[in-house]
This record gives structure tokens, C-alpha cells and sequence, in this order.
């Protein structure tokens, strides 16, 4: 774990992407997984954004941690984390602003994305910075790739098409509910079982 | 001490990029007034900063803008009106015809409405209600026919809150704007 005493670096990264991935193990943060994966395109803005989130806060809160009195320390995360946050909807308001439209609210939603708050409370709050930047990027690269997983398998059964590029025979008809969030839920909860039988598998 | 370095570092990034963000906004004004009026190739600002009630209380201003063609004719006027919807502001780019006699349609330029339900005033279905019916008040209705284009907006099945609140900007809107106009000599 990234909060014991001997810091493996290594792990602190990786833990985030498999064996602590937030969407398919923790299970934390579902809103985004569930409304932003319609495309590919989108759902990388928003794994990106919450990977510079994660980064930054994870960073500001190792390095104000030794300050924090207990019954504050919430309130300055949400600071933390909403300075950030607003920051990345600017940007993306500024430089992307097709993305920013298509994202709309979930951007500033970050805000209250549980992974964020809980890696503060868990990890930064109680490790050094390096080992905070790292599970920043681990924790941000799992969610992530697992936005990406499901935006590609609800994208080509629903338009036939990978970031726009047709993938699927002329012949494929669209399935327009893997658009709707009926796609979302049943995509999400087909792929929670298939993680937790490979997590199973290898117990076993 | 923190909340300052936080406000300090939201005002720097806001000024950094706020001239940029107003440039986008600007650009997809633009196209999406084009996007109303086909023959519009130039636009010029007739009213500025008129100011319309936004809610109880409470004003908004915008500035009506005057499309001309090649020629130079007037062809159109085209506004942003903006109003509470269900989740937050909505604002819609509005456009009619050159004598401020019929609606020639609306282009969502902002809002949060809930996906799937209240965000479904950018579709077409909706958005077609308003290509060509007089400019006038408009009423909402829960049931009728959508392809009927007069001044009775039939609502979001699901969005009433949503639809209502674009029927409203809309009555709020042309009765002043076409007040405006018209005091100015712009219209008949």
C-alpha cells in the first residue's frame, strides 16, 4: 500500500491500475463511467482531467499535510480540489471547447468525485510527495483506462465506428441503447463480472 | 492564508485564459448565427447591452444583432436569450426574418439540463417548433402535433420544466426586442 512505512514506489503506481482500480475494484466514482462514455473521445478528456486533478491535489495535499488540523482537513481538500478543478474546466473551456461542451457539467463534477477526496484522505494526507504524485497518476491512468474500456466496446455497438474511424462491417447494425444509459449500466456490469472473474481466477 | 493562494491561483488561470474562452464563445456565436440565418454574411450589434428581466428581480443584458446578405439587405436579427432552465441558465442563440415576423429557429448555446431528458431542447424535434411560427407569445402544451408549426410548443415528454423555461425565454424576449426594434425605426 502507498501509506505503509516502507514505500514501494512501484506499487504505488500500479496499485491504481489493477489490483485498486477505482471504476472495476474500489468501485468508487461511478458517475463519470456511467455518463461520459458514450465516445472515446470524451471519456479520455474527462480520464485526463481527473488524472491532472488527482496529480495536483494529491501533490498539494502531501505537501500541506503536516499543517492540516484533523477537523479541517476536509474542508481544505475540497479547496484543494476545487481550485484544480476549476483550473481543467477553464483549460478545457479555453483550449477544447468542443469537449468542454460535450462533458458540460461533468467536468466541474469532479469536484465531488469520491477518488479524488478518498486519495487525499488515504494516501496524501499520510505519505510524502513522491509517492503521492505516483498514486495520483496510478489511481488517474486505472480510471482512465477503465472510461476508455467501456467508451470503446459502447461506441463501435453503438455507432460501429472507434473515435470515429468505422471498425464494424457495412452490414452491423447500430445498437442505439448502447447510447442510451441503459448501454452504460449493462456495459459496466458485464465488465465488473469478467474483472472479478479474472481477480477470482488468479486467487484461485 | 490558503484560501487566498487558492482564489490567487483560480484568478490567474482565469485571466490567463478568459480572453481565449471569450473568443470561442464568440466564434460559435457567430456560427451559430450563420447557422440560422443561410444568408447572412456579415452581422452588426443594432441594440446593445438591452436589458430584459431574467427573473424576479433580476436583469440580463444582450445585444441584438442585425444580419445582412451580400447586398447589404437587412435578412434577419439574431440575439442570445438567456433564462433559468431546470439545472441552471439556459442560453439559446435566437434568429427571425428581416421584419421581425417569424421565427426562423433557435440554437442552444449553453446549458446544463439533465442528459437524456431537458438537454433534448438542442434536438431537432424540438428545436423544428420553433422554425417559422409568427413571432408572438407562445404557449406550452403536453400533448398535440410537434410538426405543426404555430405558437403552441408542444413540451419534452419528461422535460416539461425544460421546455416551459425555453417557451419562457422566448416570451420574454421577442415582446421586448420587438418593442425595441420598433421604437428605433428598425421595424415596422
Amino acid at each position: 500500500m502507498a501509506n505503509t512505512q516502507n514505500v514501494n514506489y512501484a506499487k504505488a503506481f500500479t496499485a491504481g491500475i489493477w489490483q485498486e482500480n477505482p471504476t472495476f475494484r474500489l468501485l468508487i466514482g461511478m458517475c463519470p463511467p456511467l455518463a461520459v462514455t458514450t465516445a472515446v473521445k470524451p471519456a479520455l478528456t474527462m480520464g485526463l482531467s481527473v488524472i491532472f486533478v488527482l496529480v495536483c491535489s494529491n501533490l498539494v495535499v502531501s505537501l500541506m499535510r503536516n499543517l492540516l488540523k484533523p477537523h479541517l482537513r476536509i474542508i481544505m481538500f475540497t479547496l484543494t480540489i476545487a481550485t484544480f478543478v476549476t483550473i481543467a474546466d477553464l483549460f478545457l473551456k479555453a483550449f477544447q471547447p468542443e469537449m468542454s461542451e460535450v462533458l458540460g457539467p461533468y467536468v466541474p463534477l469532479i469536484i465531488v468525485n469520491c477518488i479524488i477526496i478518498f486519495r487525499a484522505e488515504v494516501c496524501a494526507s499520510k505519505s510524502g510527495m513522491l509517492v503521492s504524485i505516483l498514486d495520483g497518476f496510478g489511481m488517474g491512468i486505472g480510471f482512465t483506462i477503465a472510461l476508455c474500456i467501456l467508451a470503446g466496446i459502447r461506441e463501435v455497438l453503438a455507432t460501429g465506428c472507434l473515435v470515429g474511424l468505422r471498425v464494424m462491417p457495412d452490414g452491423f447494425v447500430p445498437w442505439a441503447a448502447m447510447q442510451m444509459p441503459v448501454g452504460a449500466f449493462v456495459t459496466l456490469g458485464l465488465l465488473l463480472g469478467l474483472s472479478s472473474l479474472l481477480t477470482a481466477k488468479k486467487a484461485s | 492564508m490558503s484560501s487566498f493562494l487558492f482564489g490567487l491561483t483560480i484568478a490567474v488561470a482565469n485571466a490567463a485564459w478568459s480572453a481565449k474562452i471569450e473568443q470561442n464563445k464568440k466564434e460559435k456565436l457567430d456560427k451559430l448565427m450563420t447557422g440560422l440565418i443561410y444568408n447572412a454574411k456579415t452581422f452588426e450589434i443594432v441594440l446593445e447591452n438591452l436589458e430584459v428581466p431574467y427573473q424576479r428581480g433580476k436583469t440580463t443584458a444582450t445585444n441584438v444583432y442585425k444580419a445582412l446578405d451580400s447586398a447589404g439587405q437587412c435578412v434577419g436579427f439574431s440575439f442570445v436569450a438567456s433564462g433559468p432552465g431546470f439545472a441552471d441558465k439556459i442560453e439559446l442563440v435566437v434568429a427571425t426574418d428581416g421584419g421581425f415576423e417569424h421565427i426562423l429557429g433557435y440554437n442552444v448555446l449553453s446549458c446544463s439540463e439533465t442528459p437524456g431528458f431537458g438537454d433534448k431542447i438542442k434536438t431537432d424535434y424540438y428545436r423544428s417548433q420553433f422554425s417559422g411560427p409568427p413571432a408572438e407569445s407562445f404557449t406550452v402544451v403536453k400533448t398535440g402535433d410537434s410538426k405543426l408549426i404555430d405558437n403552441q410548443i408542444v413540451a419534452i415528454s419528461g422535460a416539461t420544466v425544460s421546455s416551459a423555461a425555453v417557451v419562457k425565454i422566448f416570451n420574454t424576449y421577442i415582446e421586448q426586442i420587438k418593442k425595441q426594434l420598433q421604437t428605433k425605426g428598425l421595424i415596422k
